[in-house]
């Protein structure tokens, strides 16, 4: 229960009424029988949250592309919707843009609703769509030009130039970009008027591993200048590098949320640390009766599998103690793919069953 | 309104445009090589000249005269050939398209016409199946003065004196007759493609779904566009009138409706290309439906040949299509000064008009579903 002082409009009382966050309440003034009705905002899941999302869907006829989804990207972080293609993160992404019209569900940016308030909210977002392409025929410094002119709130095109690293392909026509740049161009774009929280979706699809190199390392400065960031994508290692939180969306839903850390502590298997090319005999032996798990694969290799980091320095200990000959120790944890796996039985860059 | 983004758009429209050789080719260039050809093929010194084969087998007093009176129209090159010879074999031989035989009894049925009215003889015309539209032209030539002629005898009239002007008809040139219908076309195709780029090259590219999330409204966008197509509009109806008037001596006159139907056609083709956009959604696929339409509207809208020389049925299809009226306007208003004949055209313009851009800004959609 909330309460809220409000003054009666017809003879001026100052009235004190209770309700609950989201709720709508009847109210008579004790002074002059006036009635009015109060409401209760409702509440913020996080206190520093940029965008809030609550029961969000989409249904297209029989198919629900998105299925009463809730998420809070933080101001400031990298948030990173990841899954195959045809999971419902472009669906998701271009509802909260105000894209496309929610079936049901409730869209907070900056705290103020996005059906409500989104003309507003226009100078506070900066936007990438998916497989976008600019005009073919204005050079680069022209398009920035052009997309700035649009708002009241415009970043210095010369600071985006030089911090998107174009200075050198400034005056270069858009169509004769490569993809890499293009991807830079778009999100030189999303940041003309100097927005708060960026969307990005998908975009370094059709990326050279170089170019979406470069692409992340513009995304990551980002983060540094401040900015929220909302990416989608369908590449592990992407949400991976760059994302501080990450939801995994398959078929519609959320099926998993978190720091990567947390979500492989939660959803990954143990540790395995492999002694590549291990000479010496009896080493299973020794390591399981220390109480670890160990068996030899058929290369030659010992994997061990380890619970906590801390068993890492025992098991070196034990292998110099026993004078262990081997070439190199090779540890390995869970990524994505693997938790995507587990969770879906299908494989994150197979696209949505 | 958002001037200052009106302002940059249609700057960087223009520079856009000018940057597509491709698209100033079709604006500009273009519609000026179709002038020069047409020209060239039509205009000499402002007249047509065909040639018409004439084989005389009669030889008389009679068939002279009448040989006499086609010589008198300057459109027509007579060439004459002598009875012995095979009339078609000539045609081949020497390329002639159409050729008239004056029969043997020619004289002999006109003279005897005074005492017996049932009397009859007919020219035998040979003519070229593959050029239909030169035999065509001749025929229609050759009836009149058989028509003039045949009044002169029921009225026992002389036949000399056939007016040239009559028999080939309006007082204009071919080139006054192209120069409007191809300021029509050109606008067409410039609005249709135009506006079909919009609406199915920049959905698919992101960039309307871009704006969507950027403060800028749909009329604020459609408006600064329109701007930008009525530029190009005037830029390529100056630069056609200019080679017309230049190369060819075309004589026109601007006046107000002149203006009412260049600015109404280019909201009329806009319309129809945002209708277009609206249902074809594949790029590729939507430039086949504007040719599609484009290119039958070119032929049948009395754009290059007048109406005139078409079957009734396709004069029938022509008072269906915009492109007609728009010009048939051009011409009135440009060429003929008719007054009546303008406003009945423009009234049409600025209907059509009306309810194509009316439809089309209605069935521009951004939101996705």
């Amino acid at each position: 229960m909330v309460e809220k002082k409000v003054r009666c409009p017809n003879c001026g009382k100052i009235i004190t009424c209770s309700g609950n966050p989201g709720e709508v309440v009847k109210i008579t003034c004790p002074e002059c029988n006036a009635v009015g009705k109060v409401t209760f905002e409702k509440l913020s899941l996080l206190e520093d949250a940029a965008i809030e999302v609550s029961h969000l869907k989409k249904v297209y006829g029989d198919l629900v592309a998105v299925d009463d989804i809730s998420f809070s990207v933080r101001k400031g972080e990298i948030f990173a919707f990841l899954g195959p293609n045809g999971a419902g993160k472009t669906t998701t992404v271009e509802m909260v843009e105000s894209i496309r019209q929610p079936t049901a569900g409730d869209i907070k940016i900056l705290g103020r609703d996005i059906q409500a308030s989104f003309d507003e909210m226009k100078e506070k977002i900066g936007v990438l769509p998916q497989e976008f392409l600019s005009f073919e025929r204005l050079t680069v410094r022209e398009t920035l030009v052009y997309f700035s002119s649009l708002f009241q709130n415009h970043a210095d095109i010369d600071s985006i130039i030089v911090s998107m690293d174009l200075k050198t392909s400034e005056n270069m026509l858009y169509k004769n970009l490569s993809g890499g740049l293009k991807q830079r161009v778009g999100v030189a774009i999303a940041l003309v008027n100097d927005p708060e929280i960026i969307f990005l979706d998908e975009p370094t699809t059709g990326l050279d591993p170089k170019a979406r190199r470069e692409v992340w390392e513009v995304i990551a400065g980002l983060r540094n200048r401040g900015k929220t960031v909302f990416l989608t994508t369908h590449y592990m290692e992407e949400a991976e590098y760059l994302a501080d939180h990450i939801a995994i969306i398959h078929k519609g839903k959320i099926i998993a949320e978190g720091s990567l850390d947390e979500l492989i502590n939660k959803y990954g298997d143990e540790s395995i640390l492999r002694i590549k090319n291990c000479k010496s005999k009896g080493t299973v032996g020794v390591l399981r009766s220390h109480g670890f798990e160990a068996k030899t694969e058929g290369n030659g290799d010992v994997a061990v599998r380890i619970d906590y980091k801390e068993r890492i320095l025992e098991i070196l200990s034990i292998l110099k103690h026993e004078c262990v000959d081997y070439d190199t120790i090779d540890i390995r944890r869970s990524n994505l793919e693997e938790i995507f796996l587990k969770l879906t039985g299908a494989r994150l860059s197979e696209g949505a069953a | 309104m958002n001037l200052k983004f009106i302002k940059t758009d249609l700057i960087l429209g223009v520079r856009s445009w000018l940057r597509s050789k491709g698209t100033v080719f079709w604006t500009i260039l273009f519609p000026v090589l179709l002038i020069m050809i047409f020209g060239a093929i039509f205009s000499d010194a402002g007249n047509i000249e065909y040639d018409l084969v004439v084989q005389d087998l009669d030889n008389s007093e009679f068939s002279e005269d009448f040989v006499g009176i086609l010589r008198n129209i300057s459109v027509l090159n007579i060439i004459e050939i002598d009875s012995d010879e095979d009339i078609t074999e000539y045609m081949l031989d020497e390329d002639k398209s159409v050729a008239l035989q004056i029969p043997e009894d020619f004289s002999e049925t006109l003279q005897s016409y005074f005492v017996d009215t049932n009397a009859s003889v007919n020219l035998m015309f040979y003519v070229d199946p593959s050029e239909q539209t030169t035999t065509g032209v001749i025929k229609s030539i050759v009836s009149s003065v058989l028509y003039e002629y045949n009044m002169g005898f029921t009225q026992g009239k002389t036949v000399v004196g056939l007016d040239e002007e009559k028999t080939f008809g309006e007082d204009f040139t071919y080139i006054d007759f192209f120069v409007p219908g191809m300021i029509g076309f050109t606008i067409m195709t410039s609005m249709i493609y135009g506006s079909i780029e919009r609406n199915t090259k920049y959905r698919k590219d992101g960039i309307l779904r871009k704006l969507l999330t950027m403060p800028v409204t749909r009329v604020e966008w459609i408006f600064s566009k329109m701007l930008f197509m009525l530029f190009l509009s005037f830029i390529s109806t100056f630069v056609i009138m200019l080679v017309g008037i230049i190369a060819w001596g075309l004589n026109i006159q601007i006046n107000i409706f002149f203006f009412i139907i260049i600015i109404c056609t280019s909201f009329m083709f806009s319309g129809l290309g945002m209708i277009i956009g609206r249902f074809v959604k594949e790029e590729e696929t939507a430039d086949m439906a504007g040719g599609a339409i484009t290119f039958p509207m070119m032929f049948l809208a009395g754009t290059f040949f007048p109406l005139d020389q078409m079957p009734d049925f396709l004069q029938s299809v022509a008072q269906v299509l915009p492109l007609y009226y728009v010009n048939e306007g051009l011409r009135n208003a440009m060429i003929h000064a008719d007054l009546d004949k303008t406003l009945f055209f423009t009234g049409f313009v600025v209907a059509f008009a009306f309810i194509f851009f009316i439809a089309g800004v209605f069935l521009t959609k951004w939101k996705e579903d």
